[in-house]
């Protein structure tokens, strides 16, 4: 005779959580991945666009560039729960991306340091209509990656040369070299006359 | 700071804001100057760098999260990427629920079988003996006030065994890590010793409720069953015993102190 049948275990008791039947602990479980969710949706939402910049301009390419973006935030989203400071969010997410960029060019024997093709946002741009940004943009392309890589970093991420150093595993002196000479082959590139004057002149 | 070294920190670092930095700026009207250009030129390269983002770049994001995290969750259920990490014990039940023919095992240990097919116990769960309190907990949770706690106890959850309450649990033994559900509130009629495919398995009635082992080798089914019984039946023992100094005439106290050390859900 069947006494006391019950369905499923839907009382709560006084059993701590970790001792309950995971069928039956769905609600906590579904409540603490609605908060990690939210988390992890500030976190796209808030630094994909970032994010994806800098991995163009690392690679070049607009479809290498929100794969790279993508497999970035799902190794953030697997390692949320690592992240403790909020003001360090997005050098974290640079630092994982760098990764897996790396990764991506030791799966596939690709050159990382020569990128011709770079898939520039506006090919349409011809010498007649071209913008300044179009113009900007091949000069940008056109630099070394040692030059473009703390550029980039610099100017979009916001970093300071001290944290660029840390990223890019440098000597803080080293990146203020690169980025002054980026500075100095970009200012060629767009023909400014006294670019190369600017420090000997003094 | 001197003019050349403004000008080498402002190539490098525009918008820096070392008080030496800003202070030559303040005093040096040419190099102010050359900061305002170099402004105006962070400015464009600022744009430049802006490439237009994928208008649904954040939503793919999310879908191949979402759409990575149910898979995940998916093979979980089906013990498809737990199994990596399942113990023997998981597996064998695994193989006997798929290979589960009903007239070779009582039909509550079919129920069991059923219900820890479904959940995969993963070796890093049961690694380490749960502390005896709180294996004393969960089965006063479950209205069984325990006399003693047999030890070996790394794992213990309550779950459901069809429509009865049970408590899940994983006792490692010397030839491998045995299965022990107690179904609480359904006793068996008999012992009854089964055998799948050379999986071994046991139902026992304990107290008031029953006792399903299931492992690869029975041989430590003896011991964990009369530890069981003892740690079960001991406090049974001790309330009847009880009863029975305080009872008047009559002898209907003894059924309902057998059946008292189970509550009602």
């Amino acid at each position: 005779m069947i006494d006391n049948p019950v369905g499923e275990f839907a009382s709560a008791g006084e059993l701590p959580g970790n001792y309950r039947c995971k069928e039956s602990a769905m609600k906590p479980v579904n409540e603490s991945m609605s908060s990690r969710q939210h988390q992890f949706e500030a976190l796209v939402r808030g630094h994909s666009t970032d994010l994806y910049r800098y991995a163009y301009w690392l690679c070049g390419q607009d479809a290498l560039a929100k794969d790279l973006v993508q497999d970035t935030f799902l190794r953030a989203w697997r390692a949320l729960d690592k992240l403790r400071e909020v003001g360090a969010v997005k050098a974290w997410l640079i630092t994982i991306l760098r990764r897996e960029h790396a990764r991506l060019f030791e799966r596939k024997a690709m050159p990382s340091d020569d990128i011709d093709d770079f898939d520039l946002p506006d090919p349409q741009a011809t010498p007649k209509h071209r913008t300044e940004e179009s113009v900007l943009r091949q000069a940008m392309a056109k630099l070394e990656p040692k030059y473009r890589e703390p550029l980039v970093l610099q100017v979009l991420g916001g970093f300071t040369c001290a944290e660029i150093a840390e990223q890019l595993g440098l000597g803080e002196a080293a990146v203020m070299t690169q980025l002054f000479r980026a500075r100095q082959k970009l200012k060629g590139q767009l023909g400014f006359e006294n670019h190369s004057a600017e420090v000997s002149e003094l | 700071m001197n003019c050349l070294e403004f000008r080498r920190r402002l190539g490098s670092e525009p918008n820096g804001t070392l008080a030496e930095f800003v202070a030559h700026r303040e005093e040096c009207a040419r190099c102010a100057s050359a900061q305002a250009a170099a402004d105006a030129f962070e400015e464009r390269i600022r744009a430049a760098l802006r490439v237009p983002a994928p208008a649904n770049l954040a939503d793919r994001i999310l879908l191949a999260q979402t759409t990575e995290s149910r898979q995940a969750v998916r093979n979980r259920k089906r013990g498809v990427g737990a199994l990596m990490l399942a113990t023997a014990a998981s597996i064998l039940i695994a193989v006997i629920a798929t290979r589960y023919q009903p007239d070779d095992m009582p039909v509550l240990a079919g129920l069991v079988i059923d219900h820890v097919h479904k959940h995969v116990v993963s070796a890093v769960d049961a690694e380490y003996p749960i502390p005896k309190q709180a294996v004393m907990a969960a089965f006063a949770d479950r209205g069984v006030k325990l006399a003693s706690v047999p030890d070996g106890v790394n794992y213990i959850q309550e779950c459901p065994a069809g429509r009865y309450k049970s408590l899940h649990m994983v006792m490692p033994e010397r030839d491998g890590p045995v299965t022990v559900v107690y179904v609480v509130d359904k006793p068996s009629t008999r012992t009854t010793d089964f055998n799948q495919d050379g999986l071994r398995g046991r139902e026992v009635p304990v107290g008031a409720g029953s006792l399903v082992m299931l492992a690869k080798d029975d041989e430590g089914f003896d011991l964990i069953e009369s530890q069981w019984k003892q740690a079960i039946n001991e406090k049974v023992a001790t309330v009847e015993a009880d009863m029975i100094k305080t009872r008047p005439a009559g002898g209907a106290f003894l059924s309902h102190g057998l059946r008292s050390s189970v509550a009602a859900p």
